[in-house]
């Protein structure tokens, strides 16, 4: 492959070929139809890889937690309403301890809310949104080339934590065409972690409490505790190997923006003024990366698409205020960077608008 | 240089995307850096459909256009914090203040080709020319679907070609209103009416 136009969601459905992804089970929804359909397409022909689409997203996650089960590195991709249907199947996941890879393309949401429009509101839905405590893997990429690669980490990170891993994408990072080059990317493949079933010994895959030989420990609170320990230090021990971020800009200016996926990409212009973190990996939180960073910082700034779910995550870490910049309805752009700023008396002059010089307003 | 930003305003089912994909496509075959982003409703048909395109030598990190070059309007959903350089409009939708040109694209599709599709092809033709894109026909070729591409080239050509002596020629009633610009600048300026007349023709 040389350099072409590749899509957002086309870059995910690759992706996951790449990682050895060889089952899809999904139900379409804007914005992420495109790696449904892409992945029906594929393979119609490569026998190798199946394909279903499933009368909604609790069969679709169900589907792929089957598959894993069977053998296969599984996935699905939804958006919204779509992954909070899929959040009982999500914790189950985590109960049993199934690797799979789970893409939610953010649309702005409640509910239908904006189909087509770009929100980044799901960030607490993909760490806390099902029952119970779990520790969950999410990456968020920010660019197409990026979602090939992150795709692929995070089906490696789902096969070595052996949970379903959540990658984030929004409806402009999907939508987004892009030029990119593939083939440069080298990313090694973490192989399959998991016998398929009936390949021999006794496999548990009860959602229940259960001893290590099966019986119900649906009243032992100490085997319980064993359990959740367990899965969580070995699931925060492989996060540790993801801490994915990335930290630039303006490193000696006195204020960090915080900004992530599309927002990281939109907030460019103003890297001349400001240091920039941006979280790859989501969650767990990049602990001990942004506190030895923002510690450099007098102010940060948060900008977001969402009312301040990142935001509170970050004065809760770091024990500070933060300033806040939230890009809601779907305005994901510039110039509501640049009022947001204006409105918290951060917009460095030199971004404002220069009013009369400003060529023929439309609309 | 700095980043080419463009911006095609219609609704869905005008063909937005099938331009948008081909300049895209077109640019990517040229070596250029490309974002293309598509930003629609959710209502498919005669909902607002916009593409935000960018291209560089260098890559290019924000992709949303709220400062363009040039707005290609085929319908005028277009977002409200967009400005422009230079807007290329079907008729009837200028307006006032703006700099740029109208010219009957589906019409010229019809007459011309047979089809109000081919319009798309020769609205794509205008808007390369405009921003000075050198393409060979290889690259065409390269850049576009295989189904009616010797059409579609013809059409984006006949775009290409048009200039402003054709444009006024299709529509008049713009040479008019241009002409009367013209006027009025002149007798603002001092200069004599019947002067005034002959130096706006002169540039007509």
């Amino acid at each position: 492959m040389t350099k072409r136009l590749v899509q957002g969601n086309e870059a995910v459905m690759l992706g996951a070929v790449k990682a050895g992804a060889s089952f899809f089970a999904g139900y379409p929804i804007s914005p992420s139809s495109e790696i449904l359909a892409q992945a029906s397409v594929y393979a119609a022909s490569h026998p190798e890889f199946r394909f279903i689409q499933e009368e909604d997203e609790i069969a679709s996650a169900n589907a792929i937690l089957g598959g894993s089960l069977a053998g296969a590195k599984s996935f699905t991709a939804t958006s919204g309403p779509g992954f909070s249907l899929m959040q009982e199947a999500i914790g189950y996941g985590h109960k049993v301890g199934i690797p799979c890879v789970i893409v939610n393309v953010m649309r702005v949401g409640p509910a239908t809310g904006m189909p087509t429009m770009p929100g980044q509101g799901d960030l607490n839905q993909a760490r806390y949104g099902s029952t119970g405590d779990y520790t969950s893997i999410v990456f968020y990429p920010s660019t197409v080339a990026e979602c090939y690669e992150y795709t692929i980490q995070a089906f490696n990170a789902a096969e070595e934590s052996r949970s379903p891993v959540i990658l984030m994408s929004d409806a402009f990072l999907g939508h987004l065409n892009e030029v990119a080059d593939l083939d440069t990317i080298h990313v090694p493949i973490v192989p399959r972690t998991l016998e398929p079933l009936a390949s021999g010994g006794i496999r548990l895959f009860s959602g229940v409490a259960t001893y290590p030989d099966g019986e119900p420990a649906t009243a032992d609170a100490d085997e319980f505790i064993r359990q959740y320990y367990e899965s969580r230090d070995h699931r925060l021990e492989v996060a540790e190997r993801y801490a994915f971020h990335e930290y630039g800009w303006n490193k000696d200016s006195d204020t960090l923006v915080i900004a992530f996926g599309i927002t990281r990409r939109i907030a460019q212009p103003l890297a001349a003024h400001f240091a920039l973190f941006r979280p790859i990996r989501i969650w767990p939180t990049l602990d001990k990366e942004l506190t030895e960073i923002a510690a450099r910082y007098k102010k940060i700034i948060v900008i977001e698409g969402s009312d301040g779910q990142y935001a509170n995550v970050v004065e809760r870490m770091l024990l500070r205020r933060v300033e806040r910049v939230p890009l809601l309805g779907g305005r994901m752009s510039l110039e509501a960077i640049r009022e947001g700023l204006d409105a918290i008396g951060m917009l460095p002059a030199e971004l404002a608008p220069s009013g009369s010089e400003s060529p023929a307003r439309v609309g | 240089m700095a980043a080419k930003t463009i911006v095609i305003d219609g609704v869905g089912g005008q063909g937005v995307r099938v331009i948008g994909n081909t300049m895209a496509s077109l640019l990517a075959v040229m070596g250029y850096e490309v974002t293309l982003l598509f930003d629609y409703d959710s209502s498919v048909r005669g909902g607002m459909s916009e593409a935000f395109l960018a291209y560089d030598r260098k890559p290019i990190s924000n992709f949303v256009v709220e400062c363009a070059d040039v707005v290609l309007r085929l319908a005028d959903r277009g977002p409200t914090h967009l400005t422009t350089e230079y807007v290329i409009a079907d008729c009837d939708l200028m307006k006032p203040g703006e700099r740029g040109e109208e010219i009957p694209f589906m019409q010229l599709g019809v007459d011309k080709f047979g089809r109000d599709l081919f319009g798309n092809m020769i609205a794509l033709g205008r808007l390369l020319c405009v921003c000075d894109v050198d393409f060979t026909d290889k690259h065409l070729t390269e850049a576009l679907p295989k189904k009616y591409i010797d059409e579609n080239i013809a059409a984006i050509k006949y775009g290409y070609g048009l200039d402003q002596d054709s444009i006024k020629a299709l529509v008049p009633e713009q040479a008019a209103s241009s002409f009367a610009e013209r006027y009025a600048e002149k007798v603002l300026a001092g200069v004599a009416p019947a002067e005034a007349v002959e130096l706006a023709s002169a540039r007509s």
